[in-house]
């Protein structure tokens, strides 16, 4: 017989509780129950009832498959890698609940060669530029002074507002507009007329941060659940 | 000893991971279908497309109608109007509806003297759009920041209404417009040099499916009419009477219109 060290038993002993506890944690992490442990972060306002399969679907094949199929890609004999674990979640994710035909500003309108410059400044063709998931907020976008890279030139025909608009585009004054148009004009409300009835900034942002909508209640189009969103899949 | 259990195991791994094979590929990366048009051609024909369906919608349906006493908005989707798509924002639901689509394919209109200054050309596009004013003719460039094919296509002032709703807007920059007029500009963009049959047939097909659409939005706004008088639909037009004709029929007179053009590149003997 082998004379086996006691060092190599040891070896062997710690290899197999590795293992064991490596296939339970994997099992268990794997579980419905216990997603939110999973997560990179507390979901952003209105998705907390969300499961993670609703945006990470899974991956094609196996993850055997997946690792043989991306060795192959990295040693050049597939021409394409594969998604490894869940598929990337992409603005089609994001559109199968949210998209609505009267959106004012829908990505793949950013998508046209004219607005080159203006995505340099804020990538509106993704939401995930201003909406960054697993923030326990709404909007994550770094300043709100972001209507200047296409409303440069705006003309408004008898303009109602007390202070013009033409004034406070030449006095830059860009963290107004989000006073009284919410960025994809999503909610049925008046208009204020004079500059200092208009939502003041704190509300907007506690508003982004998760806080109540200081624009109103009455929406134009509300998102689907997760269970409407199940049924729109079994058409 | 050690060197041998290393090797075997290592082998066996190795034998694990090719024995469970790869995630198949994708049927059309190894599919050895062959390209059958460039995508100028492709881009052409559905543009021929377009200019019949947007020329049949705004004289057939917006003309004929408004002279029925239909209207037509810009604000066509608010809740307190009660009217139609005009063509401009026509020919964007039908390109909200490609994007949607899974066809690669990107539909956009533009002016140097739009009625929405988002629409403005900048740029690359303004430059060929000069162009266009003067030969009429279609541009094509390669975006490189995208990586997309892009061609452009001159939007005539093919209907009376298009002249008159333009010079009357409020918001217009521009109120000289002559029936005839190069009035701006679609841009099409699409990421492959050349297309297979069944690619250019899916363009061919996103297109009329984006018509369908937006004209069934139309049908469903009126539907919602509380205090307008709805238009009967049915196989009747606007030119005989308070009559709009279903989606299935308006696709129909498009086909009729066009397919001839499409056919004879669709077939032509290279």
């Amino acid at each position: 017989m082998f004379k086996v060290s006691p060092l190599r038993k040891r070896q062997v002993l710690g290899g197999v509780i590795g293992f064991v506890l490596g296939v339970v944690l994997f099992y268990i992490f794997t579980l419905e129950a216990t997603e939110k442990y999973v997560s990179i972060g507390p979901m952003n306002t209105g998705h907390q009832d969300l499961s993670c399969f609703t945006c990470h679907a899974d991956a094609k094949g196996n993850l055997l498959q997946q690792v043989q199929s991306n060795i192959s890609h990295a040693v050049g004999a597939r021409k394409t890698a594969v998604d490894f674990g869940t598929k990337d979640v992409t603005v089609d994710n994001c559109l199968e609940c949210h998209d609505r035909a009267n959106d004012r500003h829908p990505t793949y309108r950013f998508s046209e060669p004219r607005f080159k410059d203006a995505i340099k400044h804020i990538d509106a063709t993704t939401c995930i530029t201003c909406h960054s998931e697993h923030n326990s907020e709404r909007v994550s976008v770094a300043s709100i002074n972001y209507c200047m890279n296409c409303h440069q030139d705006l003309v408004v025909e008898n303009d109602p507002l007390d202070i013009s608009h033409e004034q406070l585009i030449v006095a830059k004054e860009w963290f107004t507009c989000i006073q009284c148009h919410d960025f994809h004009g999503n909610h049925k409300y008046e208009v204020p007329e004079k500059l200092s009835d208009t939502i003041p900034m704190q509300f907007i942002q506690a508003y982004f941060k998760g806080g109540e909508d200081p624009y109103g209640t009455n929406k134009k189009y509300t998102a689907l659940s997760q269970e409407a969103w199940l049924k729109t899949l079994e058409k | 000893m050690k060197t041998i259990i290393y090797k075997i195991s290592l082998f066996f791994s190795a034998l694990v991971l090719v024995a469970c094979g790869g995630v198949p590929e994708e049927k059309s990366e190894t599919a050895a279908e062959e390209n059958a048009f460039s995508v100028e051609e492709v881009l052409e024909m559905v543009a021929k497309e377009n200019d019949v369906t947007r020329t049949l919608y705004t004289k057939a349906i917006v003309g004929k109608g408004k002279a029925q006493g239909m209207k037509f908005d810009e604000d066509w989707r608010k809740d307190d109007v009660e009217a139609g798509p005009l063509p401009a924002l026509f020919l964007r639901g039908v390109a909200t509806s490609i994007i949607k689509s899974p066809v690669p394919l990107g539909l956009y209109l533009g002016s140097d003297f739009p009625v929405n200054a988002a629409n403005k050309f900048e740029g690359k596009q303004a430059d060929l759009f000069q162009e266009i004013k003067k030969t009429q003719e279609p541009q094509f460039f390669y975006d490189e920041d995208q990586k997309l094919h892009t061609a452009m296509f001159a939007d005539l002032a093919s209907a009376g209404a298009c002249v008159s709703c333009h010079n009357k807007h409020p918001q217009t920059t521009k109120s000289d417009w002559k029936l005839g007029d190069v009035m701006g500009a679609t841009t099409w963009q699409y990421p492959k040099d050349s297309l297979t049959y069944k690619e250019t047939v899916a363009v061919l097909n996103a297109y009329a499916k984006g018509t369908v659409d937006i004209y069934m939005e139309y049908l469903d706004e009126i539907e919602a009419f509380k205090e307008s008088e709805k238009p009967e639909i049915g196989n009747k037009w606007p030119a005989e009477g308070n009559y709009l004709p279903t989606a299935e029929v308006f696709l129909d007179s498009v086909k009729k219109l066009s397919s001839y053009e499409t056919m004879k590149h669709l077939v032509a003997v290279k």
